[in-house]
C-alpha cells in the first residue's frame, strides 16, 4: 500500500512562495491561514536554504494523540486527516504539532478559535468524495481525481515532492547520485564562488 | 446532655449513612457504561491514490 509523504529538496527550493499560493487558492483556505508556508534559515548569508513546509502526515500523529475529541483520522494512503464537525477547536494539537501545521480561523474579537484547519494532502475529509461540503470544509480532493497535492504539481524547480513516498525517495536519491548535492552539486561552483563548501 | 439527645444523633447519622448506601447502588449501573470513541468508517478512511497517467507524468518530469 502506497504511503503519501512530501519531501522538500532545500538545495532546489528558491523561496518563490508558490507552493503557498497555489495551496490557498485550491482550497479556498480563509485568511490569514496558510496551510503551506516556506521557511528560510540563515535568509541573506552564506548557506541560506529555504524549506516548504505543512503537515508532515505523521506515522504516529502527535496531533490525534493529544486530541480530547479524537476527531483525527489516518487513511489507507497514511494521510492525517480530521472531521472538522467533532472539533472543538481547543489548540491542543497546534502545540503538540512539531511543525506548526494546525492553524485557525479568528472568529471573534475576543481570541476565541473556530474549528482547526491543516494541510490536507489534498484529499479533502470525512464527507463524500468531491462534494460542495467537502470543499466547502476542507477543500479539494486531488487524490480522488486520480491528481497529486497541487503544492508539489506546481514547484517550478522541482523542489517539493510528493507521492507515495518509496518512489519519491527513488526519484531524490537519483537526483543526488547523478548531480551531486548541495556545494557538490552540478553547476554549484561555477554560480557561485570554487571555494564554496556549504 | 439527655441520653434521649444523644440517641436521637446517633438515628440521624444511621439515617445519612443508608441515604449514602442507597445512593452508590442507585448510582452503580450508570457508571460503567463504556465511553465510545468516534470510529470512522471505511468509506472515509479507504485509499483515494492511484497511479494514473497523470500522476506517473509527475512522477518521470520529477526526475530530471
Amino acid at each position: 500500500m502506497a504511503r503519501m509523504k512530501f519531501l522538500c529538496d532545500a538545495d532546489r527550493c528558491i523561496e518563490c512562495n508558490a507552493c503557498v499560493t497555489a495551496c490557498k487558492n485550491e482550497n479556498d483556505v480563509p485568511w490569514g491561514i496558510n496551510r503551506r508556508r516556506v521557511v528560510t534559515i540563515n535568509d541573506g548569508k552564506p548557506g541560506e536554504r529555504s524549506v516548504s513546509m505543512a503537515c508532515m502526515h505523521c506515522t504516529d500523529a502527535p496531533c490525534a494523540a493529544v486530541c480530547p475529541v479524537d476527531c483525527f483520522y489516518t487513511t489507507a494512503d497514511a494521510v492525517v486527516l480530521h472531521n472538522k464537525d467533532l472539533c472543538i477547536g481547543c489548540g491542543y494539537c497546534f502545540y503538540a504539532c512539531p511543525f506548526g501545521a494546525p492553524q485557525y480561523p479568528k472568529v471573534s474579537n475576543f481570541g476565541s478559535r473556530g474549528k482547526m484547519d491543516k494541510c490536507t494532502y489534498c484529499s479533502g475529509g470525512p464527507e463524500a468524495d468531491l462534494s460542495p461540503a467537502e470543499f466547502q470544509k476542507y477543500g479539494s480532493n486531488r487524490l480522488a481525481e486520480g491528481k497529486l497535492p497541487l503544492c508539489a504539481e506546481m514547484c517550478s524547480t522541482k523542489s517539493l515532492l510528493a507521492g507515495d513516498g518509496e518512489m519519491i525517495a527513488q526519484i531524490y536519491k537519483e537526483r543526488v547520485v547523478k548531480r551531486g548535492y548541495g556545494s557538490g552539486a552540478w553547476g554549484w561552483q561555477t554560480a557561485y564562488r570554487e571555494t564554496i563548501a556549504i | 446532655m439527655s441520653q434521649d439527645n444523644k440517641d436521637a444523633r446517633l438515628d440521624r447519622r444511621n439515617f445519612f449513612k443508608a441515604l449514602g448506601a442507597g445512593a452508590t447502588v442507585a448510582v452503580a449501573p450508570v457508571a460503567v457504561t463504556p465511553a465510545a470513541a468516534v470510529d470512522p468508517g471505511k468509506d472515509e478512511t479507504k485509499a483515494r491514490y492511484r497511479e494514473s497517467d497523470h500522476v506517473k507524468d509527475f512522477y518521470r518530469v520529477n526526475r530530471y
